[in-house]
């Protein structure tokens, strides 16, 4: 694995981008039918990985082996108006491809974000993942994070 | 059917103690059976000794896969059970106990059998739906003091890998070199696929298919096969070097051996699947009651050798050959557990036998008939258990070879002393 190199990732990466992140979205949606891909699954990834590498306020790493890239993970800067630390790093999407699993590749993008984060000064770091996604959970738990908020999600139909 | 009813099942319980009178009693039962149960409270695995405990299996099932024919439920399952415990015994000496559980859910069978450990010296799982079965046997393993044994899968993986040892030897191919396709990717070919590659085959010279295709690391359902199949998502991401995308005819071209286990035949697998191996192909058709291909089709289509699990076929590759005896062997040991090499061990022991016999296209594996391939498997799978410190009570090759013989002939005995006295009625045309 110490051939797969981490990197931030530039705008001729975004095609490659797309299909992990596809792959990520309906990894989700096997947690919850609430997390049910839409028809535009395609070109909403392409214009959402466009538009965070242009962006100032995005991070995106990548993994690379032999100029493949293997994983991707995204992250944003966001103010947090009420507390401090006032600038908050969120690890948003994140997708590592199944061969390359297990093997310490995500502790290692995850590191590499958090430091990019650090610089453009983040003083607190979170992730978004489906709440049923135990691996994720116990991910992130590992690497010293708890929870903080909870999302809970209805239908809107009338009650 | 007729049977069925005419005999009111196909196992009983009967006693081991001569009982003259009924004073008899009060060694058998109270008061003199308080002692032991004392002698017992104090030293549970004296269970082992003091009781039939070291002979009992369970034959356990939630009825949710009965042979081909799916979940038909727990009650319908138990006419297979008790005629699995009718081969336990007659070929194993084993008591088996037929034990239908009323527990679709695995966690709830989980806990069923692992509340009634401590009648039994261990466990054989039966007809249980993939991938369920896989977590079952994980966990009772993991869990229970006692062997845990799913046949499906490892009684099918350790015939497979003994008719694969001196099939490959026939045609004088190195197992290390060998390109491997298993059709189908339930629980015998998935289990099959693990052994042979604990055993030293090559997991990328493997390509598993399923009803998708073949398995590779790139598949776009591997994300949902880690969360509903983690056992398949293992051998995706370890097997298919040459990342084979299609199904069987793209899997075939020049594969040396294909293992199937998929759905009845004929016609599963064509002459044109057959003709575009390597030379000397070898085919194992192994569903039942009809193999994907008829083995006069495949030897037609240039098959070297076949193998099927019909015993009107020359070689048969069946679980009979292993279960009696694997079970033999470690609950004669009090084993813990039975390890993967254990069951290597039974493998090249079935192997070996038939090799001392000669192997042959049509003969790589011993036929059921061959009485002595049993205890040999059982001596073979005792000091394998034994050496490894998964025996309560350790015993040498010999020593097992001499008790296993006299345990399976005992029990064959009583079957044939039981039907030359009438007791056991004759079977009518």
């Amino acid at each position: 694995m110490e051939r797969v190199k981490i990197r931030v990732a530039d705008i001729s990466d975004v095609e490659r981008i797309i299909e992990l992140v596809i792959r990520q979205r309906r990894l989700n949606e096997e947690f919850d039918p609430l997390l049910k891909t839409s028809q535009s699954l395609v070109e909403a990834a392409r214009s959402y990985m466009n538009e965070a590498i242009k962006g100032q306020r995005s991070v995106l790493i990548v993994a690379e082996d032999a100029g493949k890239i293997v994983g991707v993970l995204k992250a944003d800067l966001v103010d947090r108006l009420f507390y401090e630390p006032s600038i908050e790093g969120i690890l948003r999407d994140f997708y590592i491809l199944p061969e390359y699993r297990r093997k310490g590749l995500g502790v290692r993008m995850v590191n590499e974000a958090i430091k990019t984060l650090r610089s453009l000064g983040a003083g607190l770091i979170t992730a978004e993942f489906p709440s049923q996604h135990r691996i994720a959970v116990e991910f992130y738990n590992k690497l010293g994070f708890r929870p903080l908020i909870s999302i809970y999600a209805r239908q809107a139909e009338e009650s | 059917m007729k049977y069925s009813s005419l005999y009111g099942g196909k196992v009983e319980v009967i006693p081991k103690v001569p009982v003259q009178s009924l004073e008899d009693f009060s060694i058998w039962y109270t008061p003199g059976v308080a002692d032991v149960s004392l002698e017992i409270s104090a030293n549970c695995d004296e269970s082992f000794r003091l009781t039939n405990r070291w002979n009992t299996i369970a034959v356990a099932t939630n009825g949710t896969r009965v042979l081909g024919l799916g979940d038909i439920g727990p009650e319908a399952s138990l006419p297979v059970m008790e005629g699995k415990a009718l081969i336990f015994k007659y070929l194993g000496g084993v008591d088996a106990f037929p034990l239908p559980i009323n527990a679709s859910d695995p966690d709830k069978f989980i806990e069923v059998i692992k509340c009634v450990e401590p009648a039994f010296g261990g466990i054989n799982l039966e007809d249980v739906r993939s991938p369920d079965c896989f977590y079952i046997l994980e966990r009772l393993t993991e869990e229970l003091k006692i062997p845990v044994w799913h046949d499906d899968q490892l009684g099918t993986a350790s015939a497979t890998l003994a008719a694969l040892i001196n099939a490959l030897k026939v045609v004088g191919k190195d197992p290390k070199e060998v390109e491997i396709v298993f059709f189908g990717a339930g629980a015998s070919n998935i289990a099959t696929a693990n052994l042979l590659i604990r055993y030293g085959f090559d997991p990328g010279n493997m390509i598993l298919i399923d009803s998708q295709g073949t398995l590779h690391p790139d598949r776009p359902d591997m994300d949902s096969l880690m969360l509903k199949n983690r056992w398949k998502y293992e051998l995706a991401i370890k097997t298919n070097g040459r990342r084979v995308v299609g199904g069987l005819e793209e899997a075939v071209e020049g594969a040396d051996v294909l293992i199937a286990a998929s759905r009845p035949g004929p016609g599963v697998i064509s002459r044109d699947h057959v003709s575009r191996m390597a030379d000397s192909p070898i085919i194992f058709a192994l569903a039942n009651p009809v193999p994907e291909i008829l083995p006069e089709e495949a030897y037609d289509a240039g098959a070297k050798i076949v193998a099927t699990g019909r015993s009107d076929y020359p070689n048969q590759v069946n679980n009979s050959l292993i279960f009696p005896s694997v079970f033999r062997g470690a609950l004669d040991v009090r084993a813990t557990k039975i390890t993967p090499e254990a069951m290597i061990a039974a493998s090249r022991a079935l192997a070996i036998f038939a090799q001392e016999r000669g192997i042959s296209e049509t003969y790589i594996v011993p036929t059921m008939q061959e009485w002595e391939a049993y205890s040999r498997v059982a001596a073979s799978v005792a000091s394998e258990l034994s050496s490894q410190g998964a025996a309560r009570f350790p015993a040498s090759y010999d020593e097992e070879l001499e008790r296993a013989s006299k345990i399976i002939s005992r029990a064959r005995n009583l079957l044939e002393s039981l039907i030359s006295t009438g007791i056991v009625q004759r079977l009518s045309g």
